[in-house]
């Protein structure tokens, strides 16, 4: 367990080229995430929430500012060091799960832990977790014999298997019924209950937004709420 | 969604501008389909432009107007009828046959014939013979018996007439023409039948000069020659062989580049004669020669010229129908102007077959040869045939009827215009493969890209577009993207045509042609390429719209469902063995010379073509087995990325299959290509060098400052030569005598075991299997002879057979010598005319001490094109610097083997198809890569965001793409191995000797490696794109 991680947003500029010359994207002067830290991020569509989710993944370039996590300036890093750093400290999940079509549901989760070189665990620590998310008995199948909720348990376990500091989650009851939606959000938080991970979801639902600890509204690619509540530096 | 067709069209050119990556891959699969068919087409049309000039350039002579008037041929046979017009029956008509001498000899044995058409009878007694009766009979004595044998009349002396007559009656009303009594007449000197009233015989020269000025002549010349009885030359000595004396003049010299004037130059009123006679006679510029001729008389004429005839096809092919162009050379021959030999040869033949009791058996040959304006030819084959026999019929209309036309010119492009048809069938179907697989690849592109483009046609139909609009909208994309190749492919497939075979061959044919060879390649291409795309762009519409794009299991295809590959192999086998059952691989070799168009059972082609596709679906159904079988990798965590190789391959093989099998199709054809044009270029080779014998041959010319003896070969070894034998060698040099029957045969004397390991004969045609054993035992009895298998047939003889043989026939050293025949042949190399007996040199000159090797065979150290042209080239510097010694070498032969179907360009369109194809390989395995990419970009996103490096995600892309070129490569290799086996043996008839097969391991190498090339490039230059990848999009995207 990496214990949660601090998270800082430092004059985040994030633009998009188009044909009618570069759109901003995302501009955040300052964000903090504390470590250990559950936090929703509201807005309407486009307004930058997944933008922001990647930058601090680490999974593109900003234009401008820095994102550190912890003691490492993720923005900073090489690609190799930046791949290195989030197999090590990061697990996202997404509206859809992204699940590899040719792996079946307990390869998909090894597969994690293989990347970390986490190897003699790894069999083990899967079907622990399977079975506490009740999916254990679907291990062998593959992901295109599994139901939408399955598929999204299968994700959420995929990104806390290897006990990262910090779980991004970017919408991911958007393809849920209620049912299951509560069922995902339930294992997030316990996941980062259990690891003490910072966790940021990404969400249109107030209902989740609700189980947060704090709320981040965004619009326009800018804070609009909530930002210096989370600001404890 | 009301949309307009117009509206729609402008959808999918945005669409096509919008996604240029898209669009140019799919246009590239069709520019190289229907660039393919028509660089074929094009590469047919500049190949057939060149078949006239190549089959026209080995003619000496383009036509030949023999004159069939007969010695003292100035007697006229006059025809006429009383009454001519409308008769009833019971009419009666009178009929009066005038002979006419005008010539100042007699002629000999006139014999009359008339007789009377059906609705005619002969009025009996009616007959007459210079006012007397000729008898009472009821039967025309100038039509009688079965025969209607005509009346012998005798000797009609010179400028006498004798007039017969007789009478017919009408049986059934009609109109009476000359026609109606058809009246002919022959003599002793003249057997052939001369038409009544026919005229009065042209003069040769007349003929020429009336001739020259048809449209299209460029050359008319007298050409004469009798044949004169051995002992009629001599100059102090007589040579007691038959000498041959020729009339022309110096327009025919100018226009025979194949008469090599040695020493001197021809002038009017003397005479030029042969080098050997020359030698034989001891006789130099300047010094006088005698001609006796038949009639006793002699002509003394100076020397002008020493001349080298050894060459003049034209001087001494055959003029007989049933052997045309048979080159049978007189050694010892005289030239005279035409005049001479109208005015004094003729004569003296003319003396001698009037004479009484005495009979010519040959008589002087007179004729015009011609040469028709070549540069007005048309350079497709069957047009300029049309030209030559218009010409033709014009010629035949000067003063017909009493002579007969050679039309050489027209017999050879009658055989081109067969060969080029047979080449164009044959071009057509080797361009098929390319054309499918270019289909293939199309709708490849079409499946991958089609998969790609759910997520537009999901949101049209959400917007209300209909089955009907997106299938209008496929036709808009369809009918532009090959629109837009088309006009690209036939300007790609003329230009690769052009670096083919040279853009002045395409030049050279008819626009009209070249216009329909591209319209005809970009239809059959457009079909192709565009059914291809439309039946599985509408394939994809039909597909369910929200299935889920990461489902795994497809419906097999069919062709994998009901066993297709299976149903082709099972076809190819039996009907394999259908062929050799009744030897269907057996065509008709072909030969201009012998006016005989190259016959190729191209329907065998179509097995090639099954093995090719039913080998490639069924390895790729092998493959596919294998890899369902494969063991995973899922155990192995400690490397994920073999756990994602091995499982992507075992559980998605579909696409890998799909496209190792388009990979095998490739190399496959590539490999056949390859294979074949090896053994194509190893038979061609190994034909010349049959046809030369060795690696070059050595002919002494007759003009020769000394006599090369067969002890001479020591003398003609140079540095790079490893050995050197003497052969003698001449057409009907001997008479084979068996004790049912003799024929006259050309015999070689030679050193058997030498000439066995330098010529190398084919063990299959000897009786035994063994030519080195058979040749060795020849050497080892002396007294030994290998007969022709066809000539023993005819004499009936089998080895252990007595045979006698005349050696020197025609000469005074002549010799019957007894001989065993100690085994037989079928083929020898080295004897372009044919050799029908073989025997040891050493016996051979002990019996005919003055005899001179007609050539030596030579072989090189080394077989390589270098140390020929080396060892040549020194050749030429030490004993054939005087320019006595004429060489020729396999090189030669093959560069001289212009005529025939087997020189056509093969090589040229292999080379053009496996371009082609190397191309088509390239794209599939880049659409292959960039459809990994588009369909999995997904995936790689989502392994980059677990963690995975890039360089791992690059290596994983590159491994499956490398499993496919290989897989490729493993499944074309060995099926293109076997077409071309089959393509070798269809195409066997192309060739003098069977052709060998070859396995070029460096061509293949070079395909193998190609294609791998291709996909390592492509490989890397796709998945550079996974860094690129927005990864925010992709992750969210459900």
């Amino acid at each position: 367990m990496n214990g949660g991680m601090a998270i800082r947003v430092e004059d985040l500029v994030v633009d998009y080229p188009t044909t009618s010359g570069p759109l901003r994207a995302l501009d955040c002067p300052r964000l903090d995430f504390e470590g250990g830290s559950s936090t929703a991020i509201v807005g309407p569509s486009g307004c930058g929430k997944s933008t922001l989710l990647c930058m601090i993944a680490g999974l593109a370039n900003p234009s401008a500012g820095r994102v550190a996590i912890g003691e490492t300036i993720i923005t900073a890093l090489s690609e190799p060091d930046r791949v290195a750093f989030r197999k090590r400290a990061i697990g996202v999940v997404y509206q859809a799960d992204n699940l590899l079509p040719h792996l079946t549901v307990i390869e998909n989760i090894r597969l994690q832990l293989a990347l970390c070189g986490d190897v003699e665990r790894a069999g083990q620590r899967a079907t622990m977790l399977l079975d506490q998310l009740d999916i254990g008995a679907l291990s062998a199948r593959l992901p295109d014999q599994l139901s939408g909720g399955q598929r999204q348990r299968v994700a959420i376990a995929r990104a806390v298997i290897h006990e990262p500091a910090v779980i991004l989650a970017d919408e991911p009851t958007g393809a849920l019924d209620e049912a299951n939606a509560a069922a995902a959000i339930d294992l997030l938080l316990d996941a980062h209950q259990r690891l003490q991970a910072t966790l940021l979801i990404v969400t249109h639902d107030p209902a989740v937004a609700r189980r947060m600890e704090r709320v981040i509204a965004l619009r326009d690619g800018a804070i609009v709420d909530g930002g210096q509540l989370a600001h404890v530096g | 969604m009301g949309a307009s067709s117009p509206m729609l069209a402008r959808y999918v050119i945005a669409d096509l501008v919008r996604n240029p990556r898209r669009s140019l891959s799919t246009t590239i699969g069709v520019v190289l389909g229907i660039g393919l068919f028509c660089a074929v087409m094009f590469f047919v049309d500049g190949l057939s432009s060149s078949m006239t000039q190549r089959a026209v350039a080995p003619l000496p002579i383009d036509m030949q107007r023999v004159v069939t008037a007969p010695l003292a041929a100035d007697l006229e046979l006059r025809l006429t009828v009383q009454p001519l017009g409308a008769a009833q029956p019971g009419d009666v008509i009178e009929v009066t046959l005038e002979v006419i001498n005008n010539a100042p000899t007699p002629t000999n044995e006139v014999t009359v014939r008339s007789t009377l058409g059906q609705s005619l009878a002969y009025v009996p007694g009616s007959a007459m013979m210079d006012n007397r009766s000729l008898g009472a009979g009821a039967e025309s004595p100038f039509a009688r018996g079965p025969a209607k044998t005509g009346l012998n009349i005798g000797t009609v002396p010179p400028g006498t007439t004798t007039r017969l007559f007789y009478r017919a009656e009408v049986l059934q009303a009609g109109e009476i023409t000359e026609a109606s009594f058809a009246s002919t007449f022959s003599t002793r000197e003249a057997i052939l039948p001369i038409r009544a009233n026919a005229g009065q015989p042209i003069r040769i020269d007349e003929l020429a000069s009336l001739i020259r000025q048809i449209d299209g002549i460029a050359f008319a010349e007298q050409l004469s020659f009798a044949d004169l009885a051995p002992g009629s030359l001599s100059a102090g000595s007589t040579l007691a062989t038959p000498a041959r004396v020729f009339g022309f003049d110096a327009g025919y010299l100018a226009n025979d580049r194949t008469i090599r004037i040695v020493e001197g130059m021809q002038v009017p009123g003397e005479a030029m004669i042969s080098a050997e006679a020359a030698e034989a006679l001891g006789l130099a510029v300047g010094d006088l020669v005698s001609l006796e001729l038949p009639d006793a008389t002699a002509m003394r004429l100076a020397v002008s010229g020493i001349v080298d005839l050894t060459q003049a096809r034209s001087l001494f092919s055959s003029r007989r129908g049933s052997d045309l162009e048979t080159f049978i050379y007189i050694p010892n021959s005289v030239i005279v102007g035409s005049s001479q030999f109208a005015e004094i040869v003729v004569p003296a033949f003319e003396r001698a077959a009037t004479s009484r009791g005495d009979r010519l058996k040959a008589p002087p040959v007179r004729e015009v040869d011609i040469g028709v304006q070549r540069e007005l030819l048309d350079a497709e084959p069957s047009i300029a045939l049309d030209q030559t026999q218009r010409i033709a019929a014009v010629v035949n209309g000067v003063a017909p009827g009493q002579d007969f036309l050679i039309d050489n010119i027209s017999n050879t492009l009658a055989v081109a215009r067969n060969d080029a048809t047979t080449a164009k069938q044959m071009f057509a179907f080797l361009g098929v493969p390319g054309a499918m697989l270019a289909a293939m690849i199309a709708a490849y592109a079409g499946i991958v890209l089609g998969s790609t483009e759910r997520r537009e046609r999901a949101t049209l139909r959400m917007r209300g577009a209909s089955r009907r609009h997106l299938l209008m909208m496929l036709a808009f994309r369809v009918s532009c993207i090959i629109g837009t190749g088309a006009v690209a492919a036939v300007v790609l497939g003329y230009i690769s045509a052009a670096m083919v075979i040279g853009h002045q061959s395409l030049t050279r044919a008819s626009l009209a042609s070249l216009a329909l060879s591209g319209a005809l390649g970009a239809i059959v291409g457009l079909m192709a390429t565009g059914g291809a795309l439309y039946v599985t762009g509408i394939r994809s519409i039909e597909n369910e719209i929200n299935q889920d794009r990461s489902r795994l299991w497809t419906r097999p295809h069919l062709w994998k469902r009901y066993y297709l590959d299976l149903v082709g192999i099972l076809a190819v086998l039996l009907a394999t063995a259908a062929v050799f059952a009744l030897s269907g691989f057996e065509g008709i070799p072909g030969s201009v010379y012998q006016g005989q168009a190259v016959e190729i059972p191209l329907y065998l082609l179509n097995l090639p073509l099954g093995v090719w596709i039913a080998g490639c679906f069924f390895a790729g159904r092998i493959f596919s087995l294998i890899l369902s079988r494969s063991p995973g990798a899922s155990g192995r965590l400690d490397r994920p990325l073999a756990l994602l190789y091995t499982s992507s391959l075992r559980r998605r093989s579909g696409a890998l299959v799909e496209v190792a099998i388009i990979l095998g199709l490739i190399v496959a054809l590539a490999t056949c290509m390859a294979v074949f044009t090896a053994s194509y270029d190893g038979a061609k080779a190994a034909d010349a060098r049959y046809v030369v014998g060795a690696d070059f041959r050595i002919t002494p010319s007759p003009a020769a400052a000394r006599a090369y003896l067969s002890d001479d070969a020591g003398s003609l070894h140079v540095p790079g030569v490893a050995a050197v034998t003497p052969v003698i060698y001449g057409v009907r040099n001997v008479i084979l005598n068996s004790l049912r029957t003799s024929d006259p045969a050309n015999l070689a004397a030679l050193e058997p075991v030498a000439y066995g390991q330098i010529t190398r004969p084919d063990d299959d045609h000897f009786s035994n299997g063994d030519a080195a054993q058979v040749l060795a035992e020849l050497s080892r009895r002396p007294r030994g002879i290998l007969v022709d298998r066809e000539m023993a047939a005819f004499l009936r003889i089998v080895p252990g057979d007595t045979l006698d043989v005349l050696l020197a026939r025609n000469t005074p050293q002549r010799v019957m010598v007894g001989m065993e025949v100690i085994g037989l042949f079928e083929r020898l190399p080295g004897f372009p005319d044919g050799a029908q007996a073989l025997m040891n040199l050493d016996l051979y000159e002990q019996m005919v001490p003055s005899a001179r090797p007609a050539f030596f065979l030579a072989e090189t150290e080394e077989s390589s094109t270098t140390a020929l042209a080396e060892a040549v080239a020194e050749f030429n510097r030490g004993p054939a610097a005087g320019g006595h010694l004429q060489v020729d070498t396999r090189l030669t032969a093959l560069a001289q083997d212009q005529s025939s179907l087997a020189a056509l360009n093969i090589g040229g369109l292999i080379r053009l198809v496996s371009a082609f194809a190397l191309a088509m390989g390239t794209v599939t395995i880049a659409i292959f890569v960039f459809a990994l990419m588009l369909q999995r970009r997904r995936e790689y996103v989502t392994l980059r965001a677990l963690g995975m490096p890039p360089r791992a995600i690059r290596s994983l892309i590159a491994a499956e793409a490398a499993t496919a070129a290989v897989a490729g490569c493993a499944i074309g290799v060995p099926v293109g191995l076997i077409m071309a086996y089959y393509l070798v043996n269809v195409l066997r008839p192309l060739f003098i000797l069977d052709p060998p097969y070859l396995v070029p391991h460096a061509s293949l190498g070079l395909v193998a490696a190609s294609i791998l090339t291709a996909t390592a490039v492509t490989a890397m230059a796709a998945s550079s794109l996974v860094n690129h990848m927005r990864a925010t999009e992709l992750l969210r995207d459900e």
